[in-house]
């Protein structure tokens, strides 16, 4: 008999909650994903395009301080890009180019104005661009084996023979997914604005922009609440942890494509001059014009494209998207925004129903 | 009702539990008394239900189950504090070792973060699996993966230990450690154990009670002594030499009796006159008697019978 074997002896102290129980299915499976090579690499890669996010709001607070912020946005209403930090270039020029109307205001207030609308969008477009896509591929790395694994390896009974109840389990899961997404999402957004006002030259725009650090967590938990809510779900219908993988990225692939096949045909059938009104942008001067082209993908990311996106809806990716343009403030119009929020909100209460009854499923076998 | 206000573990009382049209528990009514209970049957008798009722985790068609007095239906997180389950089916979490995998289960049974790691420790000590505890629990043999089940089970301490196949994948050393282990619990800790399993030796070995399933329903329960007791009074004579004679004295006397095997005969009384007459034809037929017992059934043919026939639950007589 080993030297430190005490026999078996009793316990009788304090035991802890439900919620420490979710801490420690959280704490656990996160330690045990993170095993994951591929979900490092791609932790790791999610904070790179910070960098160049970060590049933007120096060039912007640059030109501000130099005095250069009313020729900047000139060459930008003249339709001059801003070289050097390439699609965030056309970011900056466009919103650059739609403030500033010709109302009377100070310049100060005329710069305190765009430069909210400017760190607005950059960290809107930094969340949706690069951010929501690689979530969305972490996400399909991770959720699929939470439960799955478990109803695979039966699991479960290690949970429901103990004081841990359905809905901890499954808070524990979403919280090994919340943390994932916050390390992707919403800590790289944070810090891309502290550097932001850090690159400042001044720090009074800490206090002009404090509120979108908030904002981005805001968007972050609309970005995380259905679509992790949906991968859990898509999860606790297989053991197949392979299946709910394909069925993951199968919603996303396919959802985004019919989004960009109904939005193309409407372009189209805009540009042909069928249905004008639906694609013509009302610009400043009041003139209508044509939607000039489609436009890339990180500039409509942030907003640019005035149009009210009516296939949002279709789409996961695209929804949130709106959500969080409304969130940060680029988008208010109610026709652009209620739609996808339905589609959010049904995605979030089917799947949480489906997760409530699947993980207390093999129970009843 | 609080903890200990019923000092009785496990209360079951008329029990029903259907899968659609399939009765699985059909009015079961037993109890599980403190010390070791024996939960026996054949395959499909509804013995995994029965501790899943008793753990609250399928909701009854009817009926009553009461832990410490506790009903597990209406507060499972008590229920499960007091309890500690080793389950049939091997159920591990992939990629943790075997310390990890049972502080995994004490966190989840309440226990705090630096008193989980330390019981976890110890129970895997005393289960004699702590040589193994740094190996993913995915990699170990089957009975060492059965051992950290049964760590697992009670490193939180749990007042009643259910145990679904225990000795399943253990060889025969193990097996005995493991029989041990059980009743150490039971005897020097004062735990209630009760071991739902096929292997009717275990069960004779270590059991105070049993309980027969069979198609849902109870078809006996009792001690195994009680169990095992002829239906009318007998003793076991095994003698050697001339046991025709000493047989046909005894029915002369108007003694009941059977031929058990070559040197066994089952002589219908125990009372001091029949005694004496059984020692009169011992000694008159000229045999020679190698011992005398009260005559018990064997437990696998008590089983076996009580299996066979449909019918209404047996009680033995307490």
């Amino acid at each position: 008999m080993p030297l430190h074997d005490v026999g078996y002896r009793a316990w009788d102290g304090r035991r802890t909650g439900a919620a420490a129980a979710i801490a420690v299915i959280a704490t656990t499976g996160i330690r045990l994903v993170w095993t994951n090579r591929w979900l490092r690499r791609a932790v790791f890669f999610a904070w790179s395009p910070a960098i160049f996010f970060a590049a933007s709001f120096f060039v912007f607070e640059q030109a501000v301080e130099e005095g250069r912020f009313t020729a900047l946005r000139e060459g930008a209403r003249l339709g001059r890009n801003i070289d050097g930090i390439g699609m965030l270039g056309t970011v900056l020029a466009d919103t650059l180019a739609r403030n500033g109307d010709g109302r009377h205001v100070s310049p100060e207030q005329d710069v305190a104005t765009t430069r909210r609308l400017v760190w607005s969008r950059l960290l809107l477009a930094f969340m949706r661009a690069p951010q929501a896509v690689l979530l969305a591929i972490v996400v399909g790395l991770v959720a699929p084996t939470l439960i799955s694994r478990d109803l695979r390896a039966k699991a479960w009974l290690v949970y429901f023979t103990r004081p841990v109840g359905r809905t901890e389990y499954i808070l524990g899961k979403v919280a090994i997914l919340g943390t994932i997404v916050a390390a992707i999402t919403v800590l790289p957004a944070v810090v891309l604005w502290l550097v932001g006002v850090l690159l400042s030259p001044s720090i009074t725009v800490a206090a002009a922009t404090w509120d979108l650090p908030l904002r981005a967590v805001a968007a972050s938990v609309a970005l995380a609440v259905p679509t992790v809510l949906l991968a859990l779900a898509y999860s606790s219908l297989t053991p197949e942890s392979r299946i709910a993988s394909f069925a993951w990225f199968a919603t996303w692939a396919a959802c985004w494509i019919a989004h960009s096949s109904l939005t193309t045909a409407d372009l189209v059938a805009a540009v042909d001059g069928r249905d004008v009104a639906a694609a013509t942008i009302e610009e400043d001067d009041g003139e209508w014009r044509p939607a000039p082209r489609k436009r890339g993908w990180v500039a409509r990311a942030a907003g640019i494209d005035a149009t009210i996106d009516r296939w949002a809806w279709l789409s996961p990716y695209h929804a949130v998207g709106v959500i969080q343009a409304w969130i940060f403030g680029v988008e208010s119009r109610p026709a652009a925004v209620v739609p996808p929020a339905l589609t959010l909100f049904w995605i979030t209460i089917v799947s949480a129903l489906v997760l409530l009854r699947r993980v207390a499923a093999p129970m009843r076998a | 009702m609080s903890v200990g206000d019923d000092d009785l573990p496990v209360r079951i009382d008329g029990v029903v539990k259907r899968y659609g049209q399939r009765t699985v528990l059909d009015r079961v009514t037993c109890t599980v008394q403190p010390g070791i209970t024996g939960l026996v049957g054949p395959n499909g008798a509804g013995k995994s239900t029965l501790v899943r009722a008793i753990l609250g985790l399928v909701r009854r068609a009817a009926g009553d189950v009461r832990v410490f007095g506790l009903d597990p239906a209406r507060r499972p997180r008590l229920v499960r504090q007091l309890v500690g389950v080793v389950p049939e089916d091997e159920c591990t979490v992939p990629g943790l070792a075997a310390v990890e995998m049972v502080r995994y289960a004490a966190r989840l049974s309440g226990l705090p973060g630096t008193e989980a790691l330390r019981r976890a420790h110890e129970v895997l000590d005393w289960c004699d699996a702590g040589q193994e505890r740094y190996r993913p629990v995915e990699t170990l043999s089957v009975g060492m993966r059965q051992k950290v089940a049964f760590a697992a089970a009670i490193v939180h301490d749990p007042r009643l230990v259910i145990l679904d196949e225990p000795t399943n994948g253990l060889d025969p050393i193990e097996r005995r450690a493991m029989l041990g282990r059980l009743t150490t619990l039971a005897r020097d800790h004062g735990k209630t154990v009760f071991v739902s399993t096929h292997v009717l030796p275990d069960v004779q070995a270590i059991c105070d009670r049993v309980i027969v399933l069979a198609a849902g329903r109870v078809r006996l329960e009792g001690s195994i002594d009680e169990l095992t007791r002829p239906l009318e009074p007998q003793m076991r004579l095994e003698a050697s030499g001339p046991l025709e004679a000493c047989e046909g004295l005894l029915r002369s006397r108007g003694i009941g009796v059977t031929r058990a095997d070559a040197g066994t005969l089952l002589v219908a009384t125990n009372d001091t006159t029949g005694l004496g007459e059984v020692w009169r034809a011992v000694r008159e037929s000229g045999v020679v008697v190698r011992g005398l017992e009260p005559a018990h059934r064997r437990f696998e043919d008590v089983f076996l019978q009580a299996i066979a026939q449909p019918g209404e639950a047996a009680h033995a007589p307490s």
